[in-house]
């Protein structure tokens, strides 16, 4: 354990130094990841779908604040639902302009889940992301899950019924437009995975906020549960589809993932290196500020004593 | 000579001023009620966007039923019920519009407090020195 937890130390010495890298190289793999995932699972418009649109748009993002990154992948899953249909567009437009007029006017930063929740689906572990909003954010988070949970519906009902949508006549656009909203807003395993990952933000949220010990690890476990639990539940009683091992099997993975989510952010008082510039009527300041290295050394504790073996005289 | 106590507090108080406090200033030079009122009308306008698309969405949704209806239906009835759903929807925004920017009012103040503490340590530093 001393070894890990010196470990994080030197990790985030590491990371507050050389924060100016960091940042855009993060920025960059999570635009990356998340366009290359938007291209292979949906990827209807060939002329967006190249390695090098992908590159220029992820570098793009790299140097840009990170809501740019969704603002790019909603223009992605636009412009592939508009290859696709054009009422496939329209819905998925009126549905991230209203989420951006409502919600994200308030909490920008919370955008970030709705990219992140989509993109853990795809890598079958959605089960993470309400259980690390719990544990990072603030219980509105989970109005932010919920709608994260409605965008990858919304995409996966369009990918999963492209031969559906191309049956019906070209001609009846109100039809084909009702036939998407339909779709996915009458799926009831969409109804059962929101109200299952809202209540996991908040009961999350409720047991790490509270005066004991090992709260956050005892707020993993408990979410993890009760979302498996109100998950399962609600799809026998609403009689929704759901993968009863996959969710074990994801909560279970999604519950480690959080586990070090928790080892490295608990009790982070994270510093970064600061550069500023002021000045004075005597001088020009130039300041960079770097957080000073605080490895304690591990203690040495003895567990037991031996006694010491007397030498054998040879004669 | 420089004041090497003088360059730790500068610093600190210009990293607070960089980051954060940038929003915190620009929140604070307003007054309350203003402050507070102007993003009561922003989000009122933003709502009313919202809603337009919203019902522009539903009206698409169900343009066979329209057509069909647009002889029958009473329209100022039906005008009557969209002014109150839509008077509920955004007084109900604004007033967690409200709720919210209090709370953000009375935090960027709180933090500026500090900063301005600062600030007087500071000025109080030059003085000591002349």
């Amino acid at each position: 354990m001393t070894q890990l937890l010196l470990a994080k130390e030197t990790l985030k010495t590491f990371v507050g130094r050389n924060e100016v890298y960091l940042k855009p190289l993060g920025k960059f793999m999570l635009a990356l990841a998340a366009f290359v995932m938007i291209n292979s699972y949906t990827g209807y418009m060939e002329r967006i779908n190249s390695m090098s649109i992908v590159l220029v748009a992820a570098l793009m993002c790299s140097f840009l604040p990170l809501n740019f990154i969704i603002i790019c992948s909603a223009a992605f899953i636009i412009l592939h639902m508009y290859a696709l249909s054009m009422e496939c567009a329209l819905v998925a437009l009126i549905l991230f302009l209203i989420l951006a007029l409502v919600y994200f006017r308030f909490a920008p930063k919370d955008a970030v889940v709705v990219l992140l929740l989509p993109m853990c689906f795809y890598l079958k572990i959605p089960y993470v992301v309400p259980v690390c909003a719990g544990l990072l954010a603030t219980p509105v988070s989970a109005v932010a899950v919920a709608c994260g949970v409605v965008v990858y519906y919304m995409v996966s009902y369009v990918a999963g019924n492209v031969s559906g949508l191309s049956a019906l006549e070209a001609e009846d656009m109100s039809g084909r437009f009702r036939y998407v909203v339909d779709g996915f807003l009458k799926n009831k395993t969409m109804v059962v995975v929101m109200i299952a990952f809202a209540l996991t933000v908040i009961i999350v949220y409720l047991i790490r906020r509270l005066s004991i010990d090992h709260s956050w690890t005892i707020a993993i476990i408990a979410g993890t549960i009760a979302q498996m639990v109100v998950l399962l539940l609600g799809a026998l009683l609403m009689d929704a589809e759901v993968s009863t091992i996959g969710i074990i099997l994801g909560s279970l993975v999604s519950a480690g993932i959080a586990m070090a989510v928790e080892f490295l952010m608990f009790q982070m008082d994270y510093s970064r290196a600061e550069n500023v510039q002021f000045e004075d009527d005597e001088y020009y300041y130039y300041v960079k500020a770097v957080p000073k290295v605080i490895l304690s050394r591990p203690e040495k504790t003895v567990k037991k004593i031996n006694a010491q073996r007397k030498k054998k005289k040879s004669h | 000579m420089i004041h090497e106590e003088r360059v730790i507090l500068m610093s600190r108080l210009q990293a607070y001023e960089d980051n954060e406090g940038k929003k915190d200033i620009a929140t604070a030079n307003y007054f309350r009620g203003d402050y507070i009122g102007l993003q009561m009308l922003k989000s009122v306008i933003y709502i009313t966007i919202a809603a337009g698309i919203f019902y522009a969405g539903y009206v698409f949704y169900n343009l066979e039923d329209f057509l069909k209806s647009i002889y029958e239906t009473d329209w100022i009835e039906y005008a009557k019920l969209l002014l109150t759903r839509y008077l509920v929807l955004v007084i109900g925004y604004a007033l967690i519009t409200y709720m919210v920017y209090a709370y953000r009012y009375a935090k960027a103040q709180k933090n500026l407090k500090k900063y301005y503490g600062g600030l007087k340590a500071l000025n109080a530093m030059y003085h000591e020195e002349a």
